[in-house]
């Protein structure tokens, strides 16, 4: 047993205490923007933790963050530490006393350990019996001895993605610290850290804070923790981001209605973010471009003026580009036109290199370019890119006949023959985030059909949860033909995500598919697809991988690379992935039950698996658990069940003439009448007017629970009796396994 | 005085047609006065100001002076011109804004000290940038050189959201962990040229009064550009790099670690062009790096060795104090005080 580790009794209360507030600000050179955010978290976790391991009750615990520091202010802070009983378990009492009851060499080792007299140590009972117990009253220190001395611990703490030494301290940071200000009310605290002493000293912005710049300037005393906004926005900074967000975001709204336009920025939320944790004192000047660069793709300029300079593009009413920008500056001056025809002149340049991508790229058209993607490796194990775009040729002719479009089945092709060669134009080397945007446009100046311009567009959408899926028939095919063949691909080379890894973003190509398939309503055999998927995958030759799946199928006599058929492919295991998907799409996007989604998925056909049926078949189950009768139902369809799952009998055609009983008349002939309904509703997908029709054997079936026994004395009458509900149990799983659905109180 | 002469008057005039307000200023700060600026600033500031090092490079790293220097416990402080040459960057002469040759101004210091930032932007004060005029930006970006086995943190740093200058805190060189940390300012000068000049393209730009880049390197950009891209015999490069490779190691096994790591820097170099040729396949030319990487470790293991056999003579000096910024000098506790 742990008996040395000392448990605590606070013995003040807390309402006793004078509280006092405390700062903490760590200085330094500019720290990377995406930390920022992440380290300000971590900072109000550490400094909660702290507090309460040190038993200094507060009130609320506020950070604040800006590229040169981050920042932690605790209010009501008890001026000292609440005191404790500190109870520490030692040698049992067998141990402890020998035969005349005087304490012995354990019991002096232990009080001597705690620095207590043997005399004064207390037994305490536990379940393993008595044992000696030391108890000692701590005394709260002040909270200013104990923040001196523990800061430098938890600073040690903080912990980065990435992180560099500068000087002899070892210390690791992400940007050399060069101040820390630590104050408990009015106190400074002194202690080092970093090769850097704490006091009351901070630092204002850069440039704006008095007139003079970095360490010519002697940087500003914060007198007290309350005052740490007020003084440095004082000094040119604003220290909370939430509060820069607002500056930008109406200076943005501002300058957009100025210029009767609309801030247009697919990533507006990241580009926003980029410019609160850059700057220090937000600021936005407007900008304009050159007219003439409107002829480049409106994706281009404004890739061009987001990636590379972190610029927002405003576009009119009619959602034109506007030849404006807005530049999200760290400075506030009188006179802002050095920096705005600054900005102006640095994307000029940009502008030009975008131009001379677009306008050489043309020179050679798309079709051209596709055998280039042989020298381009789309995975070690799974050859270039150019193989990647023959197999998608093949399975784009597969999809288009598999979800019933034979008619666009040229323009798949097409589309997919053409879908990858801009990746090795000069634009989507320089932006790989306009892959596929590129290519509808190169696709276009080379006369390529609209519907195949368009699909190549939209071959990589849903590029993210939010994003729609394509809008056009062959769009959509292309997209699944891409996705398809690269779950094929990795699944048969064994490469499957785990855990937390999937550094293809496999999971996210299935979900993509996912949604394609249930949000255009699209009816195809999943299994047969993925079949030949693989099979495509396997005539190049990638050798299989070492996955369980595959294991399985190599052990069950099947060569390697030998050409699978019927449902001997990677089948089993994408399938399931995919409806793990489809499970996560029903959680997330639809909120559906858990077991409602057991019972439609859980006998999901492998051979014949359409994921859009799946979905149906959910949708009206996940409806009809909200109507009065519906548990009942199931509480009567789960006797059925059990009974016929249970009891032996020679199962037989239901014997009218042995129906005696009225009840059992009115369940025969409302099995009759509701499985004739059934098979039609199923047969038409319609799962809701199946449902409601089992919803109308609820009386039947409970009446008939009421009105007679099943085991009958009469063999005859008893294998007729469960014949007709092994009846009701085979309607009732036409549709799912209805017996996982959970129903309250059972 | 270079002083004077760097300085400049900024005003604004509305000198393009297109309605393009331009930065115009009465003094041009030519190239070779901001050079003399920058070089008379660190030279105040205790660096050695160095030459270019005589054998073709990528950038300014390269230098014995930045990457052998940068190894072992010896203090170091240098300011020096290097022209540098990236063959794949060549454009015929007909981009306003990539050169395949061009000149970076490299400052090294080690230790690193406190003030760096504030004396960077006191040197750009020099040159007639005033701060508290425009937007300068410490924006993230972290170095990595793959040939050299070499990475640091630090920025880039952009004026007015135009790149002027990288800032690195070297962590690591030659697969070497470094202790104490140098830290390496590599100004763009032709970028602050173009600035200061309000030009934009290059060539426009005014290297002495009355000569241009373009008068002084047009004709090198084209002449290298076809020379790198279309002429270069590529079986002679890759015979020329195999016997630099193998030069490197025997030499390194004579222990003679400088004229190994001239011919690390050769076969650097000859990588550079076998590349701009295209004549490397996406395996071969990770095979390359990974082979000049090789070099450069195996020199700096060397270099390392052969400074401590020496008993690192430059740590004799140390005692020196590392003078710096004007807040620091004034912190200077008075020794013979009361």
């Amino acid at each position: 047993m742990s008996s040395r580790r000392p448990t605590s009794v606070p013995t003040t209360k807390r309402d006793r205490l004078p509280t006092t507030s405390f700062l903490l600000e760590i200085g330094s050179e500019e720290l990377p923007w995406q930390m920022i955010h992440p380290a300000m978290t971590q900072l109000a976790n550490l400094m909660k933790d702290f507090l309460a391991n040190h038993r200094l009750a507060h009130d609320r615990i506020q950070t604040f963050g800006t590229p040169r520091r981050l920042a932690v202010l605790v209010q009501g802070l008890a001026s000292k530490q609440t005191s404790t009983l500190r109870e520490t378990l030692g040698p049992s009492k067998a141990v402890a006393f020998d035969a005349q009851g005087h304490p012995t060499k354990a019991a002096e080792g232990f009080a001597k350990s705690q620095g207590v007299d043997v005399g004064e140590l207390e037994t305490r009972e536990t379940p393993k019996g008595g044992y000696l117990c030391a108890v000692k009253r701590e005394n709260g220190l002040p909270a200013a001895t104990v923040l001196t001395e523990h800061l430098p611990g938890l600073l040690q703490r903080l912990a980065f993605p990435k992180t560099m030494r500068w000087n002899a301290s070892g210390v690791r940071y992400p940007r050399p610290i060069r101040w820390l200000v630590a104050l408990v009310g009015a106190k400074a605290l002194s202690f080092d850290f970093a090769g850097v002493r704490s006091g009351a000293r901070s630092w204002g912005h850069r440039f704006l804070a008095d007139g003079k710049s970095g360490e010519a300037s002697k940087g500003i005393r914060i007198s007290r923790p309350e005052i740490y906004e007020a003084t440095l926005a004082g000094s040119g900074v604003v220290v909370d981001p939430v509060w820069r967000r607002d500056v930008l975001a109406g200076q943005l709204k501002q300058l957009a209605r100025s210029v009767k336009g609309r801030v247009y920025q697919a990533n507006y939320e990241e580009l926003l973010d980029q410019a609160v944790f850059s700057l220090e004192c937000p600021n936005v000047v407007c900008g304009t471009f050159d007219q003439a660069y409107l002829s480049v793709p409106q994706e281009v300029l404004i890739a061009s003026m987001a990636e590379h300079q972190g610029f927002f593009s405003v576009v009119n009413r009619k959602g034109e580009l506007l030849p404006r920008f807005f530049a999200p500056t760290n400075m506030e001056v009188k006179n802002m036109e050095l920096i705005r025809t600054g900005n102006e002149r640095v994307l000029a340049a940009r502008l030009a290199d975008a131009r001379y991508f677009f306008d050489d790229d043309r020179k050679v058209k798309l079709a051209g370019r596709v055998s280039d993607l042989n020298g381009v490796v789309f995975h070690k194990q799974l050859g270039s890119l150019y193989q990647k775009t023959e197999r998608m040729v093949a399975l784009a002719g597969v999809l288009a006949d598999a979800a019933g479009f034979p008619d666009v089945k040229e323009s798949c092709q097409r589309a997919a023959h053409l879908s990858k060669a801009d990746l090795v134009t000069g634009m989507v080397g320089e932006f790989p985030a306009l892959q596929g945007v590129m290519g509808e446009h190169y696709a276009a100046h080379d006369g390529e059909s609209v519907e195949v311009c368009r699909a190549i567009g939209e071959c990589y959408r849903p590029r993210t949860p939010d994003d729609a899926i394509p809008g056009t028939t062959v769009g959509r095919l292309l997209s699944l033909t891409d996705r398809l063949d690269t779950l094929a691909a990795f699944f048969h080379a064994g490469i499957v995500p785990s855990g937390s890894e999937d550094p293809f973003g496999l999971r996210r190509s299935a979900f993509g598919v996912i949604r394609i398939v249930i949000e255009a309503g699209l009816n195809l055999n999943i299994a047969d697809v993925l079949r030949q998927a693989e099979r495509l995958v396997v005539e190049q030759g990638v050798k299989t991988g070492g996955h369980p799946f595959a294991t399985l199928r190599a052990s069950s006599g099947q060569a390697q690379g030998k050409l699978r058929t019927g449902g001997a492919g990677s089948g089993p295991s994408l399938q399931k992935f995919l409806e793990e998907r489809l499970r996560y799409y029903g959680r997330v996007v639809a909120v559906y039950r858990e077991d409602v989604m057991d019972s439609v998925l859980v006998r999901a056909d492998d051979a014949a698996c359409n994921l859009r049926d799946l979905f149906l078949r959910m949708d009206a189950l996940q409806a009809i658990t909200s109507q009065r009768d519906f548990e009942s139902l199931i509480v009567g369809f789960k006797r059925v069940h059990r009974i016929v799952e249970k009891e032996a009998w020679t199962d037989r055609t239901v014997d009218v003439a042995l129906l005696t009983h009225s009840t059992e008349l009115t369940l025969q002939q409302a099995v009759e009448t509701a499985g004739r309904a059934v098979g039609q509703a199923l047969g038409a997908h319609d799962y809701h007017g199946a449902l409601s029709q089992l919803i109308g054997l609820k009386s039947p079936i409970d009446q008939f629970f009421d009105g007679v026994l099943v085991n009958a004395p009469e063999p005859d009458v008893r294998a007729n009796r469960l014949s007709l509900l092994r009846r009701v149990d085979d309607l009732f799983s036409a549709f799912g396994d209805l017996s996982q659905i959970q129903v309250q109180g059972q | 005085m270079l002083g004077s002469v760097a300085y400049i008057v900024h005003t604004l005039l509305p000198v393009r047609p297109n309605g393009y307000w331009c930065l115009a200023a009465t003094t041009l700060v030519t190239v070779q006065n901001l050079i003399l600026s920058l070089h008379q600033f660190w030279s105040k500031h205790d660096c050695i100001i160095c030459q270019p090092y005589d054998l073709e490079k990528g950038a300014g790293t390269f230098n014995p002076a930045t990457f052998l220097r940068a190894l072992g416990p010896e203090p170091w402080r240098a300011a020096y011109v290097e022209p540098c040459r990236r063959p794949t960057d060549g454009r015929y002469g007909e981009n306003p804004n990539r050169l395949q040759h061009y000149y970076q101004y490299q400052v090294v210091i080690k230790p690193c000290v406190d003030t760096i930032q504030s004396l960077y932007l006191d040197s750009l004060s020099t040159l007639g940038i005033d701060p508290r005029k425009h937007d300068i930006q410490f924006r993230q970006d972290d170095w990595e050189s793959p040939t050299l086995g070499a990475w640091g943190l630090g920025w880039e740093v952009r004026l007015d959201g135009m790149e002027i200058t990288q800032f690195t805190y070297f962590q690591e060189a030659g697969g070497h962990t470094l202790d104490p940390v140098t830290v390496e300012l590599t100004y763009g000068t032709e970028r602050i040229a173009m600035y200061l000049q309000g030009v934009d393209n290059v060539y426009d730009l005014r290297w002495s009064d009355g000569v241009s880049y373009g008068d002084l390197f047009r004709d090198s950009e084209v002449q290298f550009s076809q020379y790198n891209f279309e002429v270069a015999n590529i079986a002679m490069i890759r015979t020329m790099f195999d016997a630099c490779e193998a030069e490197c190691r025997t030499l390194l096994e004579k222990g003679l670690v400088l004229p190994a790591y001239d011919y690390c820097m050769k076969s650097s170099h000859l990588f550079n062009v076998l590349d701009a040729r295209g004549a490397l396949s996406v395996a071969e030319r990770t095979s390359y790096i990974g082979r000049v990487r090789g070099l450069a470790r195996g020199c700096a293991d060397a270099y390392v060795e052969r400074r401590q056999r020496l008993g690192f003579p430059l740590l004799a000096g140390a005692g020196v104090e590392p003078a710096t910024s004007a807040a620091s000098a004034k912190g200077k506790p008075k020794r013979f005080a009361s």
